[in-house]
This record gives structure tokens, C-alpha cells and sequence, in this order.
């Protein structure tokens, strides 16, 4: 609690200071002249790194992350700005600076060497995060804006991820990192943990052209993500171009799937102001078949049916509208965003297709405004970041039906069942969410820089349910009883660099602080007042990583993180229903460490190994505790290594070929053998894909794009088996287990293949993809069935 | 297409059968039948309840584990219900729903899923409990229509038909505004002497828990029905208790070697109070109101979760400590039970020595028979100890039978005749 008081304290003296540096920077500019701007790409995208000059003067600087650059002068008048850098052209402009007009932008051209077919070219922002010394998977989504592609699409085809979702387009996604899963795994969007949003960001239904990039990180995550992740984050970063545009896309595609994105930005000459939209829909039935046991209405008895999911539908939208100031003195960038969302998810059956649901179905909605500040001082010596938001998402889960459906959509009216899941439901709850983040650099000298980032996390939920449970003896609703959670996470890390920059190194320290307060209560159990309990706990992290350039092409990196990820409130206090306190919970903990080699022969070829070891304690699952109640325990340990083999070759001079496999050999150890559990020692990890590959061609031929995908994922067990029944062979691909286990997802074989083509000057483009070609059954979280085969068209235009 | 590979086998069978016999130049000597013993164990206490069933060619022995090639992996390994020849459970193999599902073991020793009768209503707890009269005449709830009972054909395992007993459900409390739910066989389905026995639900909730330790009357009703006729007869009482049963394969009922009929109410809540058993006389059709056994008068603050009579004498388990609920609750995973024979005439009770305190029994039976050996189920983590205990003669001691160490804990052992 006194960290959270600290805190309090803390975030207002920042506040404070970072007013008092606009208005210092604002005196400094009075007395140090600057020309400053931004250095950007032939998209618009900012460009880090380039050296940029005033010919025939020793002032030299180079663009930051935002792609900024500022440098003084003693007068105004005439100056010659040099840019250079290797990959691009050399710029020289001569300018006239004057008190109102100092501020210029560069849009860079990329120089394309062509020698023996192997092309040249800059390091792009992508290549720079993926050189970084925290081993970081990067994907990149420019190429994706014209193909009909989901960003969970993408990020499957990549070495070490799995995403797993519970149906089709708008489904709960959850994704898998080196065997990490579920709240192991933190989510961000531009650094901020994206908690604030709900589902209204959610991966499952966020169409590429929303993203530049999707940054997933392994093990150690940089100090910029404030977050107790066990085992890796995913950061999802947003186009932010610097130039005005308009592009519009719609996706159509079976099982009546209609999706929109409309992106727009727009900044005048001066360059001072900006506003914009980032907005999408989505709409799909998700009718797609699925093989599973109907039941016979008269004997009762069950046999196999391939019927066409009746109530799977998902609508939903996100608009983003914001607009800012920006290249003032007082301030690099201030933008004010409001979001809003609605989601309507159906819910065709419960976590495994048991039982067909007609009406159950889900909401989600929130208006969101958030609010961010960027400003660099001392020549971008130093940058602070800071961001707020707080909002209120609204959560309603329905399921009010008096009848049963079967699974081929016929309805039997039942006057004396409510409901066709296990919780009858009518609820509406209120979350709120108070975020603030800020992030402070300096740069100590060329080679060393500090960073410290600190995240906040203030949220509370209420709410109502007229069939939801009563506090035992009392007419109490165990929805009504406010529970509140709060979160300071603070980071302080140091990027050195030695050997003539080929050797990074980062260091870094974290500190975790959490209070939850709530009813120590669940529904069997009467409620008082004075019941209303507060807890909290502290815990801290550590992480190191290093990368050594071995030369241009290749290099090598290490990594280490003692990472923790604190027990959450609905751990801590459970549901109030069926899930009941446990305030005994300790924080999960987990050693992790990576190594990785890479090497690019520029356009020719590239390769990436890594391997990983993590040793986590204490994972923290549901076990029952008393009929029908459960609670949160720290239950399991997990050991084990895994390696990554990721490449790309150009076979052609227009023919690339990617392909990349996974094997994980994650096992339980120190598991209690005295209930008769001795095989779970040395047992892989549950539910969790353990080999897994993926392999793709693309061809290009002037504006025409074909390409295919192959996915393959090994057969894998929803429960422990023994390591002696596994499969045998290497790496267990040999044959079956030998056991005649009902639990197993089979091997899993996805084909798919699209083209597009750009035409009109390359503003209009026409998507074309055949997904699932093969029609396989595949299988995703707990067995339910994903979508057969399926067509899609995708239709995009881009003014700029 | 079924019906006709189904054909095709039953021929298959026939000619092979045929064949052998042709060769066995005694011809029509019956093969000899070989008996089977299935185990099944919980791997995980989580809701799903996954785990395995093995089969075993002898009663084991010493320390074992139930994984082998002859396993079968699944959910809902909470329990079983013995029927004849085959292991029947309340929950499905493939999702843990609610049912009753058949195991049998194949020609490859293997166990398998047979077959299974799902339960229209999935959701609501007790759906699928059930009872067998005879090969053809079994009965069962299913939420779907709670104020009736569903009849099946255990052989066919195929539902039959269904007796509404609407009337003898709102023979009481139609007025009673704080009953929210009535079922009929919900907790408790019984046969004996010909007649059907199925407790009448009157509770208090109508939410996710209905039906249990939601009691509106102290008295537990019990709702009679003639088999042969299907008609409603009358309803009984067990006055001033609560909490008839439960609905896990451990039915908590049992009868004596005399047929009398043993049943356990659990009392008012989860954690007792006016918990007890009471009998049905073999020759009668209402409780014995001459005798009972109170959990009161043998320790304030237990309840009985099981029952088997043999031989005028009861098996149970009794709590050594006042039952607790709650995260660190010591209800089911805290060694606290104890076995102990009972004298039904007397009521004198007698502790079994040898068998260390143990969790609950659970789903499981705590105690079963096998070749005519009595077995008690022991988990007793801390002394590592999770496999069972035969019952000595003398029934007051025990020793151990065989322990499990792979597997999960157990919660079935049985005999099948292939």
C-alpha cells in the first residue's frame, strides 16, 4: 500500500516536472537556436538512426525511435542539411531557418544495389527491432495490408508462437510462447498494457492494416513494457505515419464474413497539428461445419454429425479518433485518442462442443479516452513519454433462454430451466481502468543510455445480475460487492555498448507491487461489511541480455530474466460464485534464459537458432476444493528447453522461401507423488503443441503476389501421459502414443493459398485467398474444431 | 451403412465362431471366460476429473500404476456404479458430461467406451443419476424434465421412456413461495422389491447449485413407484435431516445382506448437522422410524459420505475433526476419516485398525467387494499411501491390498467376466 502511496506521489511530482521541462525547454529555445524535424521513409514511417548534419559545420545528430532529429544554430539564415546513411540516399537541402520555420522532414529513398541478384538495402525500424539485444520476433504488416489475412494468421506462421482460439473470427485468442500461455503472457499496444481496451483490440478480430508491426518478445522483455510477464509479451504497434493518407479495405469471405478498416491521417504543411481515424468491423457466422456428437432425442444415444455451427456469429466494431499538436517547443507530440467499441460475441457451446448453445451470447463495450505526451530535451538526450487513460468498459454476459437447441438448430421450449449453460446469466458489470505509464530516456553518452518506465494500473468492477447467485441466506447479489485491484510495475534499465558498438548490453532491475481488496466471500457463505479485506505483496525482477556482432552479417545474443507474475484479483478473491478467495497465493516465478545465433547474407539467404530454457515454480491453477467450489493454487512446476530454427531463401529471383519449426520439451517436475501422480514427473506440459512448423513460397512477378502457406502442429495431449507411452522417434514423431487416450489432438495439417494484385498506380489492390484448402479438420484451445475451407476476397484502396 | 457393417460383423463373429468350434473337436464346450479387473484414477482433482482406466488380468498387488498400453485415457474418471458386467459411469469419457456411459474391456484387453446415454439437460446437477432394476428396466433424471424420471434399457443403454410424477411432487408446497425448485430423483434412485425410490427435491435456489444443501423442509421426501405398473404409490419421509445422497457414482446407499436398505443423508449443509443413516426394512416400503444412526451422537460437527452394510454391520467413515469448508477447508483433501465398523443392532462401533485416516471417499466408494474380498479405499497422501485395503474377517482390521503410485488417485476398482 506505502508503494502505492509512493506512487501517488511519484506521478504527480512527474507531472510537475515534466510541465516545469516544457516550460524550461521553452525558455532554452530562446536563447539555443534549433532546426529539427523528422526522418521518415517512403511510407511515412519514422526512421531511427540517420545521421543528419549542416554541411560545413562539425553539428552532427542522429534520428531517434520517432525518427526526430534537432540541431543548434547560432544564427538564423541559410544551412545545408546532409542526410546520410547506408542503405539510402544522401539528401542535401539547403534550407532557409527563420524564427517561424525551422522544422523539416525528410522522407528517405531507399538505394537498391543489385549485385548477382543479391539486393541491398537499409535496415529497415523492423530489422533494428529484431537486431536488438532482447531476442524479439518481429512481424512485419505492410505486405499483409492487401492480403486477407488475420494478424492471429500471421503470428501462427511464426517460429515459437502458437495462437489458440476457442472458434472462429472474433473467438477468445490466447497466445502460446515457448510453452507460456494464457495470463503468463502480457499484451500491449504501443507499449501500454492493453488491458484499458477489453476485447475491443483483441487479437482474434484486428485486421492487419490496423498494425505496423507485431512485436513478440520471448523471455525478457525491455524496459519500455511494464508488465509481470512470465514468459514473453506481445506488443502490437500502430501505423504512425507522418504523412497524410487514406486507405480503405473490405474483406469478404465465407460463412457470410464481412470485414471493414478505414485508416486515415491527416497533418497540414506546417506540420504542427494532426488528426485521424483508425477504425474497423468485422462481421462473420462462423457457420462453418464441425463433426460432433448429436444425440438421438428419443434413445438418448449420441452419434457423429458434421452440421453447420447455428450460433456462432461475431459483430463487432472499434473506431479510434484522435488528434494532436505536435513539433512545438513545449511539446514533440501531444495526442488526444478516444476510443469506442462493441463487441457481440454468440456462444455456440461451452469450452468443449459438449452441448449446442442457441442464445447464450456475450457483450463487451467501453468508450475509452486516453491521452499521451512525447517530448525530447537536451539535444534528445532525454525523452519522457507519459500516457493516462481511464475509462469504463461495460460487460454483459446473456443467457436467459427456457428451452434447449440441438445441434442442428431445432428448439425445445422449457418452461422450467432458464438458461443453457451451467450460470444462468442477465449480467451487466462495470470495469474501470485507471492506466498511467510513463517512460523517461537519457542518453548518458553515445554508447550508454538509461531508461526507467513505470506502469500503474489502477481497476475496480461492480455490477448486477437478476439470475446471478445471492450471498447465501441474504438477497445480496455477489456481483454488487465492488472488488478493486491495483498495480504499480516500475523498470530501471542500462543499454551499453562497447567494441565499437558490436557489443550491447542491457541491464535491468523491476519492481512489482500489487494491493487487491475485496469480500473474503463466495455464495454459500454470508456476506458482512466487515468482511471487506486488503492485501498486497512486492515482489522484483531481473534480466540481462547481451548481442555481439560477429560481423555485418551475423551475431550472436544471450539473454537471462528472473521474471514474476503476481496472482491477479479474480485469483486472489475468486469469482464470489464457485471460485473462493485465496489470499495464501505467492507470485509464479521462472528463470528464464535464451540463446541465439543469426545471420543474414542480405537478400540471399538468413537464418535465426535459438534456444531456450526456462524453469518456472508455483503456476497458479484452479483446483477443486469442495464441491462445487474451487480456488486458485500454486500448483506446478515446469522445466525445459526448446529450440528454434527460422530461415528465409531467395530460390528465384522472384521466389522466396520461408520456413521455420519449433520443438519445445517442457515437462513437470517436483510434482507431489503421494496421490498416486508419479508419472507427471518428467510429463510434457498439458495442452501444449511441442513441435510445430511452417513454410511458406512467395512469388512476385511485377504487381502480381502469389503465395502459400503450409502449417503443420504435431499431435499433443489435453492431459499428462507418461513420457515412457509417448510417441517414439525423433522428436517424438514416430507414430502414436501407446495409450488409447480420448484426450489427444491430432497431427494438424493446414494448406493455404492467395494472390493479390496492385494496380492504379498501386493504390487499389485485390486480395485473393483460399484458406484450409485440404479441408482438414483442425482443432484449436480444448479440442473445438476451427473453420474447414474457406475463400476470401480482400479489396483495399490508398490515397496519399 | 451402420447397420449393415454391423451385420457384416455380427456374421464375421458368427462364421468365427463357427470356426473355432469347428476346430475344438468337443464342440459346444462354452470357451473359457476369462476374467478382467478394471482401476480407475483420477489424474488431476480439477473439474473435468481426467484420469484412466486399466485393465488388469488378477487383483494386483504391492505397489502398481494404472498406466499401460491397455489404458484408457479420458475425463470424468470420477467414479462408477457397478451393473452385472460391465463399469458404468455418470460422466462421459470424451467431455465429462453428464450421462451414464458404459466401459467395457476388449479382445486386446484394452479398455473402451461402449457406449453412452447422454442427458438432454448437461448443465444441472444429477442429471444422469441413475439406477438399474433389472438387464432391460433401469431409470434415470434428467433436468430437462425435472418432475419426472427417465427410463433407459441398461443393456441397449438406450433411453425407453418416461414416468411423470408431476402429482406426487406438488402434493406439497405448491403455495410455499420460498421454493424456487422440485425435482424427483435427483439425489437419490434406489430399487428394491420391486419398487422405485426417488427423493423429491424441494429446494430453496433455483440457480447453478439447485437442489443441494438447499433443503426448503428439514424432512426429506421420498417418492414410491411401483416398477411393474409405473404408478406412483405413496411418498415417505426421513423427518428432521437433510441432504439426501448426492449425485456422484457414489450413490450413499447400500443394503445388507438381508436386503434391508441403508441410506445416508448428509444433514443440513455441505458440512452436516443432522446428518444420519436410515434403513428401509427388506420387507418394507417405508423408513424403519425404529432405528436410525445420527452423526450428532457419534461426533458434533461430522456427517456421513458413504455407507456399506454387510452381514448386520455397516462400513463407514467418520471425521475426526469438525469439518471445515473454504480454501483451506478440511471437507475432502485433509486425512481425517476414519473407517469403522458399526453394529447395526447394537450401534456399537468399532475402529478399524491397521488403515491409516484418509481424504474423503468422494465420488469414489470407500468400500466395495470384489471375489468376495471387502476393500477400503485408502488415500492418505501423507503417508503416501493410495490404493486399498482389504477388510479382515473380524472386520476391525485391515491391511493393505495394493497401492498405486501412477495414475491419480483411485476412485473404482471392479471385475469384469470377458
Amino acid at each position: 500500500m506505502n508503494s502505492l502511496k509512493l506512487y501517488h506521489f511519484l506521478l504527480k511530482s512527474t507531472l510537475l516536472i515534466v510541465l516545469c521541462m516544457g516550460l524550461t525547454s521553452n525558455l532554452n529555445a530562446q536563447s539555443n537556436l534549433l532546426v529539427k524535424g523528422k526522418v521518415l521513409d517512403q511510407q511515412g514511417l519514422p526512421v531511427s538512426g540517420i545521421t543528419v548534419g549542416l554541411a560545413k559545420l562539425a553539428n552532427k545528430t542522429t534520428s531517434n525511435a520517432q525518427g526526430d532529429y534537432s540541431l543548434k544554430i547560432s544564427t538564423y539564415g541559410k544551412y545545408t542539411i546532409e542526410i546520410k546513411s547506408v542503405g539510402y540516399q544522401k539528401i542535401n537541402k539547403e534550407v532557409n531557418v527563420t524564427a517561424s520555420e525551422n522544422t523539416f522532414d525528410f522522407i528517405l529513398v531507399e538505394t537498391v544495389n543489385t549485385l548477382q541478384n543479391v539486393t541491398i538495402v537499409g535496415k529497415t525500424e523492423t530489422d533494428k527491432v529484431k537486431e536488438q539485444a532482447i531476442k524479439t520476433t518481429v512481424i512485419e504488416l505492410k505486405e499483409a495490408y492487401n492480403k486477407p489475412a488475420t494478424v492471429t494468421e500471421l503470428m501462427n506462421r511464426t517460429a515459437g508462437v502458437r495462437i489458440r482460439q476457442t472458434g472462429g473470427l472474433g473467438s477468445t485468442a490466447d497466445v502460446s510462447l515457448n510453452g507460456f500461455q494464457g495470463k503468463s503472457i502480457k499484451y500491449f499496444k504501443d507499449g501500454i498494457p492493453l488491458d484499458y481496451l477489453g476485447e475491443g483490440f483483441g487479437l482474434s478480430a484486428l485486421p492487419a492494416n490496423m498494425l505496423q508491426r507485431v512485436e513478440i518478445y520471448k523471455g525478457v522483455l525491455p524496459v519500455s513494457l511494464g508488465a509481470d510477464a512470465l514468459g514473453g509479451a506481445v506488443n502490437l504497434i500502430s501505423r504512425r505515419p507522418s504523412k497524410k493518407y487514406l486507405e480503405a479495405g473490405y474483406e469478404l469471405a465465407s460463412f457470410n464474413t464481412h470485414r471493414f478498416n478505414l485508416n486515415t491521417y491527416y497533418t497540414d504543411t506546417t506540420n504542427k497539428w494532426f488528426a485521424g481515424v483508425d477504425a474497423f468491423f468485422n462481421h462473420s457466422d462462423n457457420d462453418y461445419k464441425a463433426l460432433v456428437k448429436a444425440t438421438d432425442p428419443d434413445t438418448r444415444n449420441q452419434y457423429d454429425a458434421n452440421v453447420p455451427l447455428f450460433h456462432n456469429a461475431f459483430t463487432g466494431y472499434f473506431a479510434q479518433f484522435y488528434a494532436g499538436l505536435k513539433n512545438r517547443t513545449w511539446v514533440d507530440e501531444l495526442r488526444l485518442e478516444l476510443n469506442t467499441f462493441n463487441n457481440r460475441r454468440e456462444q455456440q457451446h461451452p469450452a468443449l462442443m459438449t452441448d449446442p448453445y442457441g442464445a447464450a451470447l456475450g457483450k463487451q463495450s467501453g468508450f475509452v479516452p486516453a491521452l499521451s505526451y512525447k517530448k525530447t530535451l537536451f539535444n534528445n538526450k532525454f525523452s519522457i513519454n507519459q500516457f493516462l487513460t481511464y475509462n469504463n468498459l461495460n460487460i454483459n454476459r446473456i443467457d436467459t433462454l427456457k428451452g434447449q437447441y440441438d445441434w442442428f438448430g431445432n428448439f425445445t421450449p422449457n418452461p422450467l430451466r432458464i438458461g443453457e449453460s451451467r450460470q444462468p446469466s442477465n449480467s451487466v458489470i462495470d470495469s474501470k481502468n485507471f492506466t498511467s505509464r510513463t517512460n523517461l530516456a537519457y542518453n548518458i553518452t553515445d554508447n550508454h543510455s538509461l531508461e526507467f518506465n513505470n506502469v500503474y494500473v489502477s481497476a475496480s468492477r461492480d455490477g448486477n445480475d437478476p439470475l446471478g447467485p445471492r450471498f447465501s441466506g441474504t438477497d445480496i447479489d455477489v456481483l454488487s460487492i465492488q472488488s478493486s485491484y491495483k498495480k504499480l510495475v516500475s523498470a530501471l534499465g542500462l543499454s551499453s555498448y562497447f567494441m565499437d558498438r558490436k557489443l550491447n548490453h542491457v541491464i535491468m532491475g523491476k519492481f512489482f507491487n500489487y494491493s487487491a481488496s475485496g469480500v473474503e466471500a463466495y455464495e454459500a457463505r454470508p456476506v458482512f461489511s466487515d468482511e471487506v479485506k486488503t492485501i498486497s505483496g512486492n515482489s522484483w525482477g531481473i534480466a540481462d541480455a547481451l548481442k555481439y556482432e560477429i560481423n555485418n552479417q551475423s551475431f550472436v545474443r544471450f539473454s537471462a530474466e528472473y521474471a514474476n507474475r503476481l496472482p491477479d484479483q479474480n485469483e486472489l478473491f475468486g469469482d464470489a460464485i464457485f471460485i473462493v478467495p485465496n489470499f495464501d497465493l505467492k507470485p509464479e516465478r521462472s528463470l528464464n534464459l535464451n540463446l541465439g545465433y543469426r545471420y543474414n547474407k542480405s537478400s540471399a539467404y538468413s537464418y535465426e537458432i535459438n534456444t531456450f530454457y526456462r524453469r518456472t515454480k508455483n503456476l497458479i491453477l484452479l483446483v477443486p476444493i469442495q464441491q462445487p467450489y474451487a480456488h486458485f493454487e500454486n500448483q506446478e512446476n515446469v522445466k525445459g528447453y526448446g529450440l528454434e530454427v527460422d530461415g528465409s531463401a531467395y530460390l528465384l529471383k522472384n521466389l522466396t522461401l520461408n520456413a521455420n519449426a519449433t520443438y519445445q520439451n517442457l515437462r513437470l517436475f517436483d510434482v507431489s507423488v503421494t496421490n498416486g501422480g508419479s508419472e507427471k514427473n518428467d510429463a510434457r506440459l498439458r495442452n501444449t503443441p511441442y513441435l510445430f512448423a511452417n513454410a511458406g513460397l512467395n512469388y512476385s512477378i511485377n504487381k502480381f503476389k502469389l503465395y502459400s502457406y503450409y502449417s503443420f502442429v504435431r499431435e499433443y495431449y489435453l492431459e499428462t501421459i507418461p513420457k515412457r507411452l509417448e510417441p517414439k522417434g525423433f522428436l517424438g514423431l514416430g507414430g502414436k502414443a501407446d495409450i488409447n487416450s480420448l484426450l489427444v489432438i491430432p497431427d494438424q495439417h493446414l494448406v493455404s493459398v492467395g494472390g493479390n494484385y496492385a494496380m492504379f498506380l498501386n493504390k487499389f489492390s485485390l486480395g485473393l485467398e483460399a484458406k484450409n484448402i485440404l479441408n482438414n479438420n483442425l482443432y484449436d484451445n480444448y479440442r473445438v474444431q476451427k473453420a474447414g475451407r474457406s475463400f476470401h476476397i480482400k479489396l483495399n484502396y490508398i490515397i496519399q | 451403412m451402420k447397420k449393415l457393417t454391423f451385420k457384416v460383423a455380427i456374421a464375421a463373429l458368427a462364421i468365427t465362431g463357427l470356426a473355432s468350434c469347428s476346430k475344438d473337436s468337443g464342440g459346444g464346450v462354452e470357451p473359457a471366460k476369462t476374467s478382467k479387473y478394471v482401476m480407475i484414477t483420477m489424474s488431476e482433482n480439477v473439474l473435468t476429473k481426467p484420469g484412466y482406466a486399466t485393465s488388469f488380468d488378477a487383483i494386483p498387488s504391492g505397489n502398481i500404476s494404472n498406466i499401460n498400453t491397455t489404458s484408457l485415457q479420458g475425463m470424468g474418471m470420477g467414479g462408477w456404479r457397478p451393473f452385472g458386467n460391465s463399469i458404468l459411469k455418470m460422466f462421459n469419457s470424451t467431455g465429462n458430461e453428464l450421462g451414464i456411459e458404459r466401459l467395457t474391456v476388449n479382445s486386446s484387453n484394452k479398455v473402451v467406451v461402449d457406449k453412452f446415454l447422454k442427458a438432454q439437460d448437461n448443465a444441472t446437477n444429477g442429471s444422469g443419476n441413475f439406477v438399474v432394476a433389472n438387464a432391460t428396466t433401469g431409470f434415470y433424471w434428467d433436468g430437462s424434465a425435472p418432475l419426472k424420471l427417465q427410463k433407459f434399457d441398461p443393456t441397449s443403454l438406450s433411453r425407453t421412456g418416461e414416468i411423470d410424477l408431476t402429482t406426487a411432487v406438488n402434493a406439497r408446497g405448491t403455495t410455499e413461495a420460498g421454493i424456487l425448485y422440485r425435482s424427483v430423483g435427483q439425489k437419490f434412485l434406489a430399487v428394491k422389491g420391486g419398487k422405485l425410490y426417488a427423493n423429491i427435491t424441494y429446494a430453496k435456489t433455483n440457480g447453478t447449485q439447485k437442489g443441494f444443501w438447499d433443503d426448503f423442509y428439514a424432512d426429506v421426501y421420498i417418492a414410491v413407484i411401483d416398477i411393474a405398473t409405473g404408478n406412483y404409490e405413496k411418498t415417505i419421509t426421513i423427518e428432521d435431516t437433510g441432504s439426501i445422497a448426492y449425485i456422484n457414482d457414489n450413490n450413499m446407499y447400500s443394503f445388507d445382506t438381508n436386503g434391508d436398505l441403508y441410506i445416508v443423508t448428509q444433514g443440513r449443509s455441505a458440512l452436516g448437522g443432522k446428518s444420519k443413516i436410515v434403513r428401509i426394512k427388506a420387507a418394507e416400503t417405508d423408513i424403519d422410524k425404529t432405528w436410525d444412526l445420527k452423526m450428532d451422537d457419534i461426533f458434533a460437527g461430522g456427517k456421513f459420505v458413504n455407507v456399506y452394510a454387510s452381514n448386520g454391520k455397516i462400513i463407514t467413515v467418520i471425521p475426526s475433526a469438525v469439518l471445515t469448508g473454504g480454501a483451506t477447508g478440511n471437507i475432502n483433501f485433509s486425512e481425517i476419516w476414519e473407517y469403522y465398523t458399526i453394529d447395526i443392532a447394537t450401534k456399537v462401533r468399532t475402529k478399524i485398525n491397521g488403515v491409516p485416516k484418509v481424504t474423503n471417499p468422494g465420488a469414489a466408494f470407500g468400500t466395495i467387494k470384489v471375489d468376495d474380498k471387502l476393500l477400503l479405499r485408502v488415500n492418505a497422501p501423507s503417508a503416501n499411501l493410495n490404493g486399498y485395503y482389504q477388510l479382515n474377517a473380524d472386520f476391525t482390521t485391515a491391511s493393505s491390498l495394493f497401492n498405486v503410485t501412477e495414475g491419480g488417485s483411485v476412485s473404482g476398482f471392479y471385475k469384469i467376466t470377458l
